[in-house]
């Protein structure tokens, strides 16, 4: 009789501390805040990513209070909780779940920028009608039918259709001359995966271009020599590459480099913002990416710049990256919503978000284009940006309203 | 109301399956076989990437070899290696005052000693417990003990290590990552040529040491028979001691040659210890020897085996020929087929 | 294998878990809370289910999260490609995972120890990159707002709850089931000693499989309630190293090899996990990862077998023993398997002719050997004679490469040594390695196994077995306090308890004192004297002098010398043999 009385009494001790973790530890006062969330990898290998979300959230949320807070709920001030999502999605969605039940009087919230965290917190914060924004461009995170998610990003389909053509007419104002073929180096993840996929059912043709090297890897590269061999016999007009990771960029680059192949002889077209972190600068060095064009959903662009300044001066970093920018944006965007609706209420704020097209204000200054979104969560009308490496640093150079520096079209 | 849409008849969303799968496309092209410079250049690319290999599984071959452990920290040792040798280079000022194609060099042999001084502590005041003579008395012999503690090892390792080291990927600047030697068409990098080179070299003067030093033998004799050794007066905890701190020492200067060619963060461990895994159990569980050539063909099998199949199953390859190998030879390449029953 | 009390004992306490379980449920009632719940219950199941092999048999799998992947994606790619509800598709994983056992287990139970466990690591990995290849690197599962709980989309998050515990109760009622069978004392006696188990009758390879599979269906049908609750499946979640680590991780931790065990570890480490990314998360990136090593490592060194194993030794030491049971009085039901028909001085084993070499040595050259039924014959040598390999050769771990081996007139050769062991060959090896928790009856039963068909039937004929080495006083001691001699008698009572015709003993007697001896020869003896043939490997002469009929004495590989113990003494090849040419001659010259 001790021992069943022994395991029963155990479990539920153990089970009641376990519950006594769970349980918030401190309780805000309601009164003259707002609160909204962000969940990002703080920890892990994605760490780096939920550092720079963070820097530029902090920074919003500073920048709104210091303007007297959300003036039509009498200038309460704007409050930010973070929850680490880890390095799995069960995390993730543990995160997701301990915010919602710990701070039942959420307004909004953002992240998880890697897409499989992205699905697994909506998830959670859709049944508890959380609007949520996120900087993800998988298009399965919008393709569920959910109401309060909303992607501030282009979906990957829309990106790819405009960045090939983009760049095809960049190359022609540039040189005259439209390339022809085109090789394509990526990665299996999401993201690529669904940026690739229109291409190959079309895409491609319809610009007129070959693909004349197709080439998927699985992350992390080993070594990019087979990769690279394939450019190298087939001389592409121009490298597509998806490459999400920064440690396979550098592999790609430098073995480009080593075939002769860089400093223009075959330009490169990359796509999404690990192409222009620091780490890459840091670790290959600007000569090699020199030129270097990208497409991206979002970048520092014309009428930003005291607030690069600013961010660079605060935060140290080299120049200031999509992570950091949408990390900012976000938060705005949810302050604007709250100014519209006047409530804190999360369901108003979403139907806020819902009707809502900027194009002034701190929200609207953040990204490209309007700030409207359609049935599906999805932005409307935004033009794709471009970004290139130029002395070491990558400035948008397309759409020249708002570039930054003009745009080159690498030759030899 | 949306509903979830997605093609929605069975047949048709296969053939979009097909249709999507990434490389399909390339595979029916692919037909064709491949040049002969194709063949030379993988084949190239798989000997240099399969060296750094080969040290990597010395390492971990001395550890399974003398003590009969399953390392499962291996990899963030070699983890702390590529940092060790990234401050070195860096911090430790060996690439200003060797240059900058010579300091990571220098740097990488120098994270050695200093990942065989943490495994040292890292043996005496813990893994001793839960292996060789501290475990023999517990059920399985301690393998309980030792696979939970290495565990332990590796999620302190790796999370430590993004507390000390941040989490930005980082990696050593060096020119000879982007240069190469030409042999006709075929290119060789020589970052990788030099940490073959390495590689080899350290590799042979371990097996030497191992071979014909009295310490080298003493390690053999106690993972031979560990009774045996302790009644002819071996210190076998001792000699469990170096063999351990050896084993990460060495995986580290790997790290550290690596370090130049790739970037890392704190968690890069992972993505290595299949590779070397592979290799070990491919060259003969206890066979340095094997462990070195197990290395070798992985690297080989690796870059190759793009040639024939879509490059992302690039490691599935390689699981392939680590089961074959368990399942036809299990013995491995070199290894003895007999274990005491 | 324990009493019916305390099997009862056990379902109490599985039926007072779920109890606490729901109470908890209903007591704190938070959408967080329950998830973290459903997660300790679902990963206590796959912990369970990873036990059923790697703890009962000793066969560590680093590769299970191969199950829990295929049971993930069975619901996932089964909701989105052919809309079924995971109300199908859960169990429809239970039939993928066991089947995946299957297939895996063929060509991996080849290997043993680290090779298989390494062999299972590459399994879920290299499914990982397939499923990355085919395109599913993200599947959400669609929300069905139609029929959600045709779907198991329920808004209260307590509907999972109950229905992770309905499959942890399924797994906890499985798992007492086999430990509670001969399933359960065969992988047991696989896990002691492999050999040894396959020379008592015991399939090991039929059993071993079975336990991959139950093993695998269950697990998968963890993954694919996994999959429901995530609601989310990317292959690095579902077929990832840190699955197949997590399972381990709790069933160690928790201890191995118990039922409750890989429940503890459940219990205690995954709230821990998550208390600590939720306290420590935000504020020190990183720094959850090292308390969680830092606690791992702590407790396997305090409790290198697992908590669970910890308490209970605690908790045994300080119990009384039970008293001595007394003799047996049950009539034993049924004959035994094979009429024994004593036709004494016919041969009942001859070996003609038997080689085999290893590489180039000759372990056994040509050796003839015929033991009539109820002798007592001795075979010696010096060390390295080949003696214990003429054993295994007998039993069926060696097949000669030349040569005959004939039992009551049927051929050995071929024979996997429990099919031996099934024709009344009995064994008992040189070290013994007992159940050290278990009684003295439980140890003795496993080898009752293959002569009995029922378990009852088999516990008979172990009690019997004991009293015929005049061990049954100790019948329900533990098994780990016994003393040198008690352990080599209650070896000699598990290789007597299916009534073999032959027995074959392998230094049985080695490093035993003068008193322990007389005890076993008086056992051997009392063994014969019923009617079994004993074929005894001895190294010392002593002992076996008084004991034997006749000698056989082997040196390097070929029999030298054989006779009655008198001749055999005083030959000059085996004073050479067994301590050289000097003193052969030395003898010889005395004799003159």
């Amino acid at each position: 009789m001790t021992h069943k009385l022994t395991r029963r009494s155990a479990a539920k001790g153990l089970a009641v501390s376990a519950a006594a973790l769970a349980l918030p530890t401190i309780g805000r006062a309601q009164a003259k805040s707002v609160k909204i969330a962000m969940i990002a990898p703080m920890s892990g290998p994605w760490a780096r990513q939920g550092q720079l979300l963070r820097m530029g959230a902090d920074l919003a949320v500073a920048d709104t209070n210091a303007r007297g807070g959300i003036k039509s709920l009498g200038g309460a001030k704007l409050d930010i909780i973070y929850a680490d999502a880890g390095d799995s999605t069960e995390k993730a969605k543990n995160a997701a779940q301990r915010l919602v039940a710990d701070n039942p009087d959420l307004v909004g919230g953002t992240g998880s920028w890697l897409s499989s965290f992205t699905l697994a917190v909506t998830e959670v914060t859709e049944r508890a009608q959380i609007p949520w924004l996120t900087l993800s461009y998988s298009d399965a995170i919008t393709n569920r039918g959910f109401k309060f998610v909303f992607q501030t990003s282009p979906t990957a389909d829309w990106q790819a259709a405009q960045t090939v053509p983009t760049a095809l007419d960049l190359a022609q104002s540039a040189t005259g001359k439209r390339p022809t073929t085109v090789g394509l180096i990526m990665d299996n993840t999401a993201a690529p995966t669904s940026f690739a996929r229109p291409l190959r059912e079309g895409g491609f043709e319809k610009a007129g271009l070959k693909l004349v090297v197709d080439q998927i890897y699985t992350p992390p590269l080993s070594d990019a020599t087979p990769l690279i061999e394939k450019v190298r016999s087939a001389k592409p007009g121009f490298l597509l590459l998806l490459t999400s990771a920064m440690p396979d960029c550098k592999l790609v680059l430098e073995k480009l480099d080593e075939f002769k192949l860089s400093h223009g002889k075959i330009p490169l077209v990359g796509n999404g913002a690990p192409f222009g972190s620091p780490e890459l600068l840091k670790t290959i060095g600007p000569e090699l990416l020199e030129g270097m064009l990208f497409s991206v959903a979002n970048w520092p662009m014309k009428g930003q710049e005291e607030f690069i300044e600013r961010f660079k001066k605060k935060t140290g970093e080299p120049f200031l990256t999509q992570d950091a920018l949408c990390g900012y944006g976000h938060p705005a965007i949810l302050a604007e919503a709250l100014e519209a609706c006047g409530a804190a209420d999360k369901i108003k704020v979403a139907e806020a978000i819902r009707a809502m097209n900027l194009t002034t204000g701190p929200a609207a200054h953040c990204f490209p284009g309007p700030i409207k979104f359609d049935e599906k969560g999805r932005r409307v009308d935004v033009p794709m940006i471009f970004a290139q490496w130029q002395k070491g640093v990558p400035v948008t150079v397309f759409p020249a309203d708002l570039a930054l520096a003009t745009p080159v079209w690498p030759s030899v | 109301m949306t509903s979830f849409v997605r093609r929605d008849s069975f047949t048709s969303s296969i053939a979009v399956k097909i249709h999507d799968m990434p490389g399909a496309g390339a595979l029916y092209r692919r037909a064709m076989p491949f040049s002969l410079v194709d063949f030379l250049q993988a084949l190239a690319a798989g000997v240099l990437v399969g060296a750094t290999y080969a040290l990597m599984c010395v390492g971990l071959g001395i550890i399974f070899g003398a003590m009969r452990v399953i390392n499962f920290a291996q990899g963030d040792f070699l983890m702390v290696g590529m940092y060790a040798a990234f401050y070195l280079a860096t911090a430790g000022g060996l690439s200003a005052f060797l240059g900058p194609s010579g300091g990571p060099i220098v740097a990488a042999f120098l994270a050695g000693p200093i990942v065989f001084a943490l495994g040292w502590l890292l043996h005496r005041f813990i893994v001793a417990r839960v292996t060789g003579a501290g475990a023999a008395q517990t059920e399985g012999a301690g393998a309980y003990g030792q696979i939970l503690t290495t565990l332990g090892i590796s999620l302190i390792l790796q999370n430590g290590g993004l507390i000390v080291f941040g989490s930005a990927p980082t990696g050593i600047r060096t020119p000879l990552s982007r240069s190469s030697w030409e042999i006709g068409d075929i290119l060789l990098n020589q970052g990788r040529c030099v940490s073959f080179l390495v590689s080899v070299g350290l590799a042979v003067a371990v097996y030497l040491f191992l071979g014909h030093t009295r310490q080298g033998k003493a390690l053999r004799a106690a993972a031979d028979n560990s009774q045996a050794a302790l009644y002819m007066g071996i210190d076998v905890d001792k000699a469990h001691r170096v063999a351990w701190s050896l084993g990460v020492g060495i995986t580290a200067v790997a790290g550290g040659l690596v370090a130049g060619s790739q970037s890392f963060q704190p968690y890069t461990g992972f993505d290595f210890v299949i590779v070397m895994y592979a290799g070990v159990v491919l060259g003969g569980l206890g066979s340095i020897l094997g462990a070195f050539w197990g290395g070798l063909v992985i690297g080989i099998v690796q870059q190759m085996s793009t040639l024939i199949l879509p490059y992302q199953l690039q490691n599935t390859a390689i699981f392939i020929v680590f089961l074959l190998i368990i399942f036809l030879r299990p013995q491995g390449m070199f290894g003895r087929l007999s274990e005491r029953t | 294998m324990t009493s019916s009390l305390a099997v009862k004992r056990q379902l109490w306490a599985i039926f007072g878990f779920g109890v606490t379980v729901l109470i908890l449920m209903a007591l704190l009632h938070s959408d967080y809370f329950e998830l973290v719940l459903t997660q300790v219950l679902l990963w206590a199941m796959m912990s369970l289910a990873w036990n059923i092999l790697c703890g009962y048999s000793g066969y560590f799998s680093f590769g299970h999260a191969a199950f829990w992947g295929l049971g993930a994606y069975t619901v996932a790619l089964g909701l989105i490609h052919l809309n079924l509800s995971p109300w199908l598709t859960i169990p429809a994983g239970a039939v993928v995972g066991g089947l995946a056992g299957a297939l895996i287990g063929f060509p991996t139970f080849r290997l043993r120890g680290h090779y298989f466990a390494l062999a299972m690591l590459a399994y879920p990995l290299a499914t990982l990159y397939v499923f990355q290849w085919l395109g599913y690197q993200e599947i959400p599962l669609p929300m069905k707002r139609e029929a959600p709980i045709l779907y198991m989309q329920f808004a209260d998050q307590r509907a999972y709850v109950v229905l992770a515990l309905g499959l942890l109760v399924i797994t906890l009622l499985i798992s007492l089931r086999v430990e509670n069978s001969r399933f359960g004392m065969s992988l047991f006696a696989i896990k002691q000693n492999e050999p040894a188990a396959e020379a008592a009758g015991i399939d090991t390879w039929r059993w071993k499989m079975l336990a991959l599979m139950l093993s695998g269906a269950l697990a998968a049908m963890a993954g694919g309630l996994y999959a429901v609750v995530l609601l989310v499946v990317t292959p690095e979640a579902v077929f990832g190293m840190l699955v197949s680590a997590q399972a381990l991780i709790l069933a160690l931790f928790g201890g191995v090899g118990s039922l409750w065990g890989p429940v503890i570890g459940a219990v205690v480490l995954v709230p821990l996990a998550e208390g600590l990314n939720a306290k420590l998360g935000d504020v020190l990136p990183g720094i959850q990862g090292v308390v969680y090593g830092i606690a791992i490592i702590a407790i396997i060194l305090l409790a290198p077998e697992g908590v669970y194993w910890r308490i209970r030794d605690r908790l045994a030491r300080r119990l009384r023993e039970p008293a001595p049971r007394a003799t047996i009085g049950v009539a034993l039901p049924a004959a035994p398997r094979q009429s024994r028909l004593p036709t004494a001085g016919k041969d009942l084993l001859v070996l003609r002719d038997v080689s085999i070499s290893f590489g180039g040595l000759r372990a056994l050259d040509g050796v003839e050997l015929r033991v009539p039924e109820g002798g007592l014959y001795g075979i010696i040598g010096p060390n390295g004679a080949g003696k214990t390999t003429l054993f295994n050769v007998i039993n069926g771990f060696l097949a000669p490469e030349r040569g005959t081996i004939s039992f009551a007139g049927e051929s050995l050769v071929g024979l996997r040594p429990n099919q031996v062991c099934h024709k009344g060959i009995g064994r008992t090896f040189q070290v013994v390695r007992a159940f050290p928790r278990m009684t003295v009856l439980e140890n003795v039963t496993v080898g009752a196994f293959v002569g009995a068909a029922d378990d009852t039937t088999a516990r008979h004929m172990a009690a019997k077995a004991l009293d015929r080495v005049g061990l049954g006083a100790r019948a329900d001691a533990l098994a780990g306090g016994l003393t040198n001699r008690e352990l080599r008698l209650m070896e000699l009572a598990r290789a007597l308890a299916p009534q073999p015709r032959l027995l074959l003993l392998d230094e049985t007697l080695a490093g035993l004192g003068h008193d322990d001896l007389d005890g076993i020869l008086g056992a051997i003896r009392q063994v014969r004297a019923e009617g079994v043939t004993v074929l005894i490997i001895e190294h010392t002469m002593q002992a076996m002098v008084q004991l034997v009929d006749h000698f056989d004495v082997l040196d390097h590989g070929r029999l030298i010398v054989s006779g009655t113990p008198e001749t055999v003494v005083r030959d000059s090849e085996v004073i050479e043999a067994y301590l050289g040419k000097k003193w052969a001659e030395q003898v010889a010259v005395a004799a003159k």
